[in-house]
């Protein structure tokens, strides 16, 4: 998603660097290396790498589940499920190269979950493997399949509900989940794919970035991108229409956390942090240097909006309808932020 | 979804300031702003500046507000993934299908990928399918039991057509400088198929084609295209070229084909509505039915109405109407003029025609602008190299639609994995020229004569469209 005002200012400076691009050759280009060195390999390339990790010990969950289906099991399920959408929902502020490129978002986490299929799928006689899903639609596996299995529709489901097949079904799903993340990892890891070269080496034989500014643009772009995902489509679609079927993440009651990590991954690439990982080295150092109150207004305007959402009372789905000028507040407070990052901090990357 | 509050004139404000800033950028140094020409503006003032891998989205430059939200909420129905009906929301997807999303194979917009294996499920590539003949006003005769596409994917519970195959033909092309290049070519095959098939099946495989631009595309005048036509080759240039005349299904008339590799769609609408009926099994008021040629694995449990809304089969059309398409790229660079050049004197320019005016358009930013989209929108025989041997309407089994140029630069920046040419079959622009024959033959044989240095000029041009 684009909007009107990023893309007047992409038009605004890029005609005025085609017209001056004789003489900006004169001029010394300062070198971004070490910020996208810190954010391909400490914050992009950690994060995925949580994910295949968070993902494998999902699998293990639920294959745990389906051999002792016992509440505690499926507690520990849920559990694994939510500490794996974490870091998912972390790098969707970046939802740009193998993600994009290879088909692995859709598999990943495709909405809706398509239900009638998967009832289907659930009364036939295939083996429920993780070679049978992933030759299936992104609709039938997944986080939000996986979801679906393990809270149920209302998200009250009891393990005595499950039954043999959907345990088997979350088990083959769960594996399938944990290959697709592994296999996003190791396209970015420079030992496999290593498309993280392609950021890193941004200007300088990168295949697919021709400048280390036209990196930074992707990076930042991806940022003005998520902010508007959450407020005006996340938030946006099941508010509006006061619909829960369009709330993601709403069988696990999760939508609020999955809210504020895609926040936490603007901060994270923003700031050149995540987790223990990075060494600061991030955007923000430039921003800082060429408009330190914009710099200013976007770190502060992240931590307003993780808050914002995050003291919505109740479950997303309750306040919806119980606490409306909550829900309004926080999805302001999005386009606040995605504003700041439109009308200041990506101006400054386009002209750099 | 669009609500940053800007109203139009507050656009023309910071088109004022575009205006400001070159003049302040180039006080000092440089008061003469070089002279740019026309052409690097590809979409008149619809263009945008991107050079990135999201060059595709943007939607046109001059779009009102009106235009812009409409284009944001078409944004997400692009993406939008389909469900087996009854479904709470997004339901009717195939039985029959190929992806459930229109962006599943045009990534980003840009082309979509060929299959890496045997079945792949996950490839931008589909075939088309008839047997021998033609049908009412031209169009091609569907299989029995397959259509005219082979959906290889199904709902569960019901049999997907069939998987593809693929072998592939290597030859060599050598240059009159005696360098050599390898081409390969592929031979699309039916694998699996859920019945048997009739013995003649006509194939013909297509790879989903970028779709930047098309609203643009639209807009020129029939008038313009007919102006180019030279069915009998009277000025005796080698190069013929005639339109398609295709259905359209609304009008219920015949009319010039404009869309798609064989141009055998008129319009936008009936384009975005003839993919997702064909592709995503989505019926609408364009095509009521579901595509089942003599098939009984054809319900998609929904009963009523069309799968896709009125509202959402005119928005599938309208995303792409309104996308822009980029500006060239290092127009002033000495490697890309000598291109350009070299571009008008061994003819491409021919088929590729530069330059367009479009006529007047429903989207009023589509209206008036003068575009540089390289293409005549024309039939041209390809020659044998190329040839599906499926006819389409007017078009014969060498006879292919000119490519737009605008954007092409830009590729596998959008999509690293995506090649060139109706199957895919070219990995780079290179590989694409070596393939034409046909009417094309002369100036394929005029690039194979050129040095390498030259070679790399025209291409350096491409690159920068």
């Amino acid at each position: 998603m684009k909007n009107l005002l990023s893309f007047i200012l992409l038009l605004t400076f890029t005609l005025g660097f085609v017209a001056c691009n004789d003489d900006d050759n004169n001029n010394p280009v300062e070198d971004y290396s070490t910020i996208l060195i810190n954010t391909g390999e400490n914050v992009i390339l950690k994060t995925y790498e949580s994910l295949a990790t968070h993902a494998a010990s999902l699998q293990a969950a639920t294959q745990a589940l389906e051999v002792n289906p016992s509440q505690a099991n499926l507690d520990a399920a849920r559990t694994a499920w939510i500490a794996t959408r974490s870091p998912w929902e972390q790098s969707e502020g970046f939802l740009f190269g193998p993600v994009d490129q290879e088909g692995i978002d859709p598999s990943i986490d495709s909405w809706p979950v398509n239900v009638t299929d998967l009832n289907n799928v659930l009364a036939s006689a295939n083996a429920l493997t993780v070679e049978f899903l992933a030759q299936q639609e992104g609709t039938l596996k997944g986080f939000h399949t996986i979801e679906f299995l393990l809270w149920g529709e209302t998200g009250q489901k009891t393990v005595g509900e499950i039954t043999t097949r959907e345990f088997e079904y979350l088990a083959a799903a769960a594996g399938a989940l944990a290959a697709d993340a592994q296999h996003l990892y190791d396209l970015w890891k420079p030992s496999g794919g290593n498309f993280i070269a392609n950021v890193t080496n941004a200007g300088n034989g990168s295949q697919v970035y021709i400048s280390q500014k036209s990196a930074l643009e992707e990076i930042t772009n991806a940022m003005v991108i998520i902010a508007d995902e959450v407020a005006n489509g996340k938030i946006n679609d099941p508010f509006s229409q006061q619909d829960l079927t369009l709330e993601e993440s709403r069988f696990s009651a999760n939508s609020k956390a999955d809210f504020a990590n895609n926040i936490r991954s603007i901060k994270n690439i923003y700031t050149g942090v995540f987790d223990a990982f990075g060494n600061g080295d991030a955007i923000s150092d430039i921003i800082r240097d060429k408009n330190a109150q914009a710099d200013a207004a976007v770190l502060n305007q992240i931590d307003l909006t993780i808050a914002s959402i995050e003291t919505i009372p109740g479950t997303f789905s309750e306040a919806i309808f119980a606490n409306p000028a909550a829900v309004a507040a926080a999805q302001q407070s999005v386009r606040d932020l995605q504003a700041i990052l439109e009308e200041q901090i990506l101006p400054i990357v386009s002209n750099l | 979804m669009f609500d940053v509050e800007i109203d139009y004139n507050m656009r023309n404000v910071f088109l004022s300031c575009i205006t400001v800033v070159l003049c302040i950028a180039c006080n000092e140094d440089d008061p003469v702003v070089p002279i740019q020409p026309e052409s690097v503006l590809a979409g008149g003032e619809t263009t945008i500046f991107s050079t990135g891998p999201d060059a595709f989205t943007f939607p046109l430059a001059n779009l009102d507000e009106a235009g812009l939200s409409r284009h944001f909420i078409a944004d997400g129905i692009f993406g939008q993934q389909f469900v087996s009906a009854p479904a709470s929301q997004f339901g009717g997807i195939g039985p029959l299908f190929n992806q459930n999303s229109c962006e599943s194979c045009h990534l980003r917009n840009g082309r979509g990928i060929v299959p890496q294996y045997d079945g792949d499920p996950n490839s931008g590539l589909l075939l088309r399918l008839s047997v021998p003949g033609a049908g009412a006003h031209g169009s091609i005769i569907p299989v029995p039991g397959f259509g005219g596409q082979l959906q290889n994917k199904a709902i569960f519970n019901v049999a997907a057509e069939g998987k593809l195959g693929k072998t592939e033909i290597t030859q060599l092309v050598q240059y009159l400088d005696g360098s050599t290049i390898e081409l390969v070519r592929p031979v699309y095959t039916i694998l699996d198929p859920y019945i048997s098939l009739p013995g003649e099946v006509l194939i013909s495989p297509r790879l989903a084609p970028p779709v930047h631009g098309l609203g643009l595309l639209e807009a020129i005048t029939d008038d313009d295209i007919l102006s180019l036509v030279d069915e009998h080759d009277a000025d005796g240039d080698g190069i013929s070229g005639r339109p398609n005349i295709v259905w359209d299904v609304l009008a219920q008339d015949t009319r010039i084909g404009r869309f798609g590799w064989k141009a055998e769609q008129p319009t936008g609408g009936q384009q975005a509505a003839d993919a997702a009926h064909n592709d995503m099994g989505l019926t609408s008021f364009y095509f009521p039915a579901e595509h089942c040629d003599g098939q009984d694995n054809c319900s998609d449990g929904l009963q009523t109405g069309y799968d896709a809304d009125d509202e959402t089969t005119k928005l599938f059309a309208f995303y792409f109407q309104t996308l822009a398409v980029p500006a060239q790229r290092d127009y002033d660079l000495p490697e890309v003029k000598k291109g350009k050049q070299l571009f008008e004197t061994i003819q491409c320019a021919g088929c590729h025609t530069p330059k367009h005016i479009t006529g007047t358009h429903e989207i009023a930013a589509l209206s008036g602008q003068t575009i540089f989209p390289y293409t005549d929108l024309l039939l041209h025989d390809m020659g044998e190299g190329l040839a599906d041997h499926r006819p389409s309407y007017q078009a014969n089994g060498q006879e292919w639609r000119t490519s737009p140029l605008w954007g092409i630069g830009l590729t596998q920046v959008i999509n690293p994995k995506a090649t060139f040419l109706h199957d895919g079959r070219a990995k780079t622009l290179e590989e694409a020229i070596l393939w034409h024959g046909g009417e094309a033959e002369a100036s394929k044989e005029d690039f194979r004569a050129l040095s390498k240095k030259d070679r790399d000029a025209l291409i350096a041009f491409l690159m920068s469209l």
